[in-house]
């Protein structure tokens, strides 16, 4: 499969406090790419940096073939490269078709933009009903739809997901997956990080584990599900113990 | 002549509405207390007067005071706040207020501290209303601020510019996330709000037909008391404090005599803050965001 995001070395850090030490990852075009770890392993820097949000210290980023690691975020959006950031970041004091509007402010077709604004209503009618309201009245699970269909109205070609299961009720997060499956269908590639280990092994091709800004271990979703040392670390389950998925 | 008095003081409050509006747009997009604004209203009113002095044609002039209301503004932006932007929030509104001072005694050193006669540039026609008088610059001042006003709401409310511009005023974090260039529109709310100031300085010229480099300190307070007393951050709430405010000076200066014009007008502010503390068009307990 190509490899639609490649990311080479990268080298994040804050002050004194590194939090990507020379990370490597290929992220394969059409796939769904899990990463888990700890809070503070260094999985939503890795995010920040792909997006432009967080200048690395080092290493490469090569989106679709062309190295955009010195690109501002507006070219790396109208790229496809598409963050959806942790805590869902929706503007409440804005309506919630303002925040489709502000999320598609880079494209030129406004046409366009009215027709896939119709789409996401047709996906998500809790929004579509409210589209004048202010984002506030929405409750977690619906702004994180929010928050999604934001990103969708960019015409990603890589979706990266910041912990989107946050806070949500098991039923949305049910939800959330399914989506998740349904646009990678489509055709968008996504990168996951998530805290909810077993449904992002369930969802993901394939899974990297971050540890103190290194990969520690990657491959095969439903081998790593098996590894005693994640089950331990992540799954909260003693070791040897069946993963069971779901 | 109750009627007349009215008039008066919603032409008054014109200009201070253009000053609260400027306020109110740096305080609830950038959240700064710009206290170099009297400054650039006296600079829309020196410079004028000086460019009309060297023989500029006044719409020139005018022109040229708003671009230097305007450069000074962006000045501010780059050295004051800017620079203390990650700091605490009262360090930009000091160095704000040194700005204040550089320019008025700038003013004092190139014209001296007396007031200076204002050409009267809008011909001396009164439209008689029934009983009412109305001047041709209390006409042109009402105008130019409500046309000014609605273009600032309509452009915030309605277009994709506007839309950016508040979801910086929420969160610049997340307007970086969106791909909004806050690097480019941090700057032009600083001219927006220079040129409706500097704008307000002309108007001010153009009906006491007099400046002086002193003349934004009385117009800047009575501007914030206006932003405050509508709800900060709030547009139409600066509108409405703008024109309360003149009402109430006019209205105090004709019944009440002008030694306590200061007292009726903060007493005013006073009274709102106590039964209304977010103002009257604010919203508790966060500020509303335009």
């Amino acid at each position: 499969m190509r490899t639609l995001l490649d990311i080479a070395g990268l080298s994040v850090a804050y002050g004194h406090v590194t939090a990507l030490h020379e990370l490597s990852l290929a992220v394969p075009e059409g796939g769904i790419v899990a990463l888990l770890g700890a809070n503070g392993a260094g999985k939503s820097s890795l995010l920040k940096a792909v997006a432009g949000v967080v200048r690395p210290r080092g290493g490469r980023v090569v989106f679709d073939g062309r190295d955009i690691t010195g690109a501002g975020v507006p070219a790396r959006l109208a790229g496809g490269l598409v963050l959806v950031p942790e805590g869902r970041r929706i503007l409440v004091s804005l309506t919630i078709e303002e925040n489709l509007l502000v999320g598609a402010h880079l494209r030129r077709d406004p046409d366009g933009v009215q027709r896939d604004i119709a789409a996401i209503y047709d996906r998500f009618p809790n929004l579509g009903r409210r589209r004048h309201m202010a984002a506030s009245c929405l409750s977690g699970g619906e702004q994180q739809m929010l928050a999604v269909g934001r990103a969708m109205i960019a015409r990603p070609r890589l979706l990266m997901l910041d912990e989107p299961s946050l806070g949500l009720s098991p039923l949305f997060i049910g939800h959330l997956f399914a989506l998740i499956r349904e646009l990678n269908r489509d055709g968008i590639t996504i990168l996951l990080v998530e805290q909810n280990t077993a449904q992002a092994l369930a969802v993901a091709h394939k899974a990297a584990v971050l540890e103190l800004g290194r990969i520690v271990m990657a491959g095969d979703p439903a081998q790593l599900a098996g590894d005693p040392r994640l089950a331990e670390a992540y799954l909260g389950r003693a070791a040897g113990e069946p993963a069971a998925l779901h | 002549m109750i009627a007349q008095q009215l008039v008066n003081g919603l032409m008054l409050g014109a200009i201070y509405v253009l000053v609260a509006v400027s306020f109110t747009l740096s305080i609830g997009i950038l959240n700064f207390l710009n206290f170099s604004i009297p400054g650039l209203f006296m600079v829309g009113g020196m410079v004028t007067w000086i460019l009309i002095g060297k023989g500029l044609h006044w719409g020139l002039a005018i022109l040229g005071a708003v671009a230097a209301a305007g450069l000074v503004a962006l000045a501010v932006e780059r050295l004051s706040y800017r620079r203390s932007q990650a700091r605490e929030p009262e360090v930009p509104l000091v160095s704000s207020l040194g700005f204040l001072v550089l320019l008025e005694n700038l003013a004092l050193v190139g014209a001296g501290s007396d007031q200076q006669a204002f050409p009267a540039l809008v011909p001396d026609f009164n439209l008689r209303i029934g009983g009412l008088v109305v001047g041709g610059a209390q006409l042109v001042s009402l105008a130019v601020a409500l046309t000014l006003v609605v273009a600032i709401s309509v452009v915030l409310s309605r277009t994709s510019l506007g839309r950016q511009v508040r979801s910086i005023a929420e969160s610049r974090e997340t307007a970086v996330i969106l791909g909004i260039d806050v690097g480019r529109l941090v700057p032009g709310i600083f001219i927006l709000s220079a040129v409706f100031t500097a704008l307000g300085g002309v108007l001010f010229a153009l009906n006491y037909l007099q400046v002086s480099p002193f003349m934004g300190e009385g117009v800047g307070f009575k501007g914030v008391a206006a932003m405050i007393l509508g709800g900060m951050g709030s547009i139409w709430g600066a509108v409405a404090g703008g024109l309360l405010i003149g009402l109430t000076e006019v209205l105090s200066i004709t019944y009440l005599g002008a030694d306590v014009v200061n007292v009726t007008v903060y007493g005013l502010l006073l009274a709102v803050m106590v039964l209304r503390p977010q103002g009257l068009f604010g919203r508790p307990p966060a500020r509303e965001k335009l």
